[in-house]
């Protein structure tokens, strides 16, 4: 799966969970850039990742992602 | 040696002197010194228990350069499970080992089977709680990666041994070592910040929390002779005396920690104006609890992710169950812990756990009357979890649970003393005066008073309640955890 394709499931994604439909996705982007991404609903947001894109994360990866841009990478790696 | 002691003055004056003036310049000297004084400050509370301190310091120093090193990571993780085990196993026997032991043995015992198991003389260190989840973080977050292991042994022990919150907390996470390894510069606006951060510790703890224990104390010892109003009233100001006691010497601790140009991390943040469970919890303890956030609740929210908000049902219990034994061993914490736990189902399933709404004002300042309604509301559920929290045994809080509604409410009066005034007073003062700085870190952060005439009336109006009302007991309801 490419990249922007990753990114537009992912936006979809965070507009949902974090009820906001104008959040525009970056690599850069992290909780501090938005408003309801607390530890709460990140584990939201991590279970939705996990049943759209049909992967499982381990605790300790999730602990590593800094940013959106992490995410995406070991989205990327896992359907690799 | 508590900080509103002689000793603890002394103390500290000799400290501060001696870190800012012939040690300025070297930080490395600044930290030898910092973990001297550290040990010097526990020693003289328990010196038994210091090489105990010393010999778990060096091993999660150890054992942080262990993971730090470990090439693969089967070894990695046995070695942040081995410091878990060693961390949680010290909290364990030193702290709960007699609690299961009579636990099981009165089990077995009702069942019919006889046991001849008894308890040990196990006498439990001061701060225990505290240090062995600095000890704990500390593995986890290297294992995590989230800090790196550090080589430098001082600037690890300091940040598990040091002094104004060995005790009695606030907990800070392992992210603290890098503020003892950067080279700290005197700042007069911070160093100032911290001492009004102590005169309203002072206010709280001496003259708040130490006049609402006189009243509380007094019920609790004679609860059966109480009215239930009475019993109702010792109930709220339990409340206060708890939170004042514990966020005073939070205070306390912040503002000696900005004396020596650290900034610790905050511990309460006005829970009385909680609008539910859920609320107070993230202005209650936050060190705690953010603790048992990272560590306990948030592996269990993932552990349980696909069993949506029941599964985070569980989780919350759980985690407020360990919040509850965090306290102490002994049945009514636990009790006290998922009293707590289940008051969060109604939120998770509404919603409204996951919602942050901000206070709202009317017109005068005052909280809005529906968030005033939260407000009292959770402050009346909380009391009745102080009653648990407080009581010696289930059975000692159940029946006076009982007795608020079973004796005749107005029959006696409240209580034999007669209402406090002079306590309620203070408690409506200490009120006031952090709904105005709500938005504040602390009660006097009076940046917004131009007057600088004014801002003195305000320190000098506290500083004479300190000494005019205080109560100089020297002992803090959190140093038993």
């Amino acid at each position: 799966m490419e990249k922007r394709e990753i990114i537009e499931r992912l936006t979809a994604i965070f507009c949902e969970i974090f009820s906001d439909n104008t959040l525009v996705l970056n690599d850069d982007m992290t909780a501090a850039d938005v408003e309801n991404w607390d530890s709460l609903t990140h584990m939201m947001m991590i279970t939705k990742v996990e049943e759209v894109f049909g992967i499982r994360f381990k605790l300790r990866e999730l602990n590593k992602l800094k940013n959106v841009g992490d995410l995406c990478q070991i989205i990327m790696d896992k359907l690799s | 040696m508590v900080f509103n002691s002689t000793p603890f003055v002394l103390f500290f004056v000799v400290v501060f002197f001696v870190y800012w003036f012939p040690l300025k310049r070297t930080t490395k000297a600044q930290n030898v010194f910092l973990l001297v004084a550290s040990y010097f400050f526990y020693g003289y509370a328990d010196w038994k228990m210091l090489p105990l301190l010393m010999v778990a310091t060096a091993v999660f120093y150890f054992l942080g350069i262990g993971i730090g090193r470990s090439e693969s990571e089967k070894k990695a993780s046995w070695l942040r499970t081995l410091g878990v085990v060693l961390g949680v196993g010290l909290l364990l026997y030193f702290k709960y080992l007699n609690f299961f032991i009579e636990s099981f043995a009165n089990l077995f015992e009702r069942i019919g089977l006889h046991t001849n198991w008894h308890s040990f003389n196990i006498i439990m260190p001061l701060g225990v709680s505290f240090f062995t989840f600095r000890l704990i973080s500390y593995v986890l977050d290297v294992y995590n990666g989230e800090v790196e292991p550090t080589r430098d042994v001082v600037e690890f022990a300091t940040y598990i041994a040091f002094f104004p919150c060995i005790l009695s907390g606030p907990i800070d996470k392992p992210k603290f070592i890098s503020q003892i390894h950067q080279k700290r510069e005197f700042n007069y606006e911070q160093a100032v910040d911290g001492l009004r951060q102590i005169l309203w510790g002072l206010f709280k703890k001496l003259v708040v929390a130490d006049n609402c224990a006189v009243y509380v104390d007094q019920v609790f010892s004679s609860y059966t002779d109480q009215s239930g109003s009475a019993l109702f009233f010792a109930a709220i100001l339990c409340s206060f005396q708890v939170y004042a006691d514990f966020s005073g010497y939070s205070d306390m601790a912040i503002g000696v920690g900005k004396l020596l140009g650290f900034s610790i991390t905050r511990n309460f943040n006005n829970p009385f104006f909680a609008l539910n469970v859920a609320d107070f919890w993230r202005r209650w303890h936050m060190s705690l609890t953010s603790w048992i956030t990272d560590y306990v609740f948030t592996p269990l929210n993932f552990q349980f992710r696909r069993w949506g908000k029941v599964g985070m049902i569980m989780a919350i219990l759980i985690n407020m169950v360990v919040v509850g034994l965090w306290h102490g061993a002994n049945w009514t914490f636990v009790v006290f812990g998922l009293y707590h736990g289940l008051l969060f189902v109604p939120l998770v399933l509404s919603g409204a756990f996951m919602k942050k709404d901000q206070l709202r004002t009317n017109r005068i300042g005052l909280p809005a009357l529906k968030d005033l309604g939260g407000m009292l509301l959770t402050f009346t559920l909380v009391s009745i979890g102080v009653i648990i929290f407080r009581a010696e045994s289930i059975g000692q809080a159940l029946e006076f649970f009982s007795r608020i509604f079973s004796v005749g409410f107005f029959s006696v009066g409240i209580a034999g003393a007669g209402i406090p005034r002079r306590t309620c007073l203070f408690v409506a003062i200490m009120l006031v005066i952090e709904w105005m700085q709500r938005n504040q870190e602390h009660g006097l952060v009076l940046k917004g008073v131009k007057s600088v005439f004014v801002r003195y009336v305000c320190y000098f109006g506290i500083l004479s309640f300190v000494f005019m009302y205080g109560v100089f007991n020297e002992t803090f309801v959190y140093f038993q955890f």
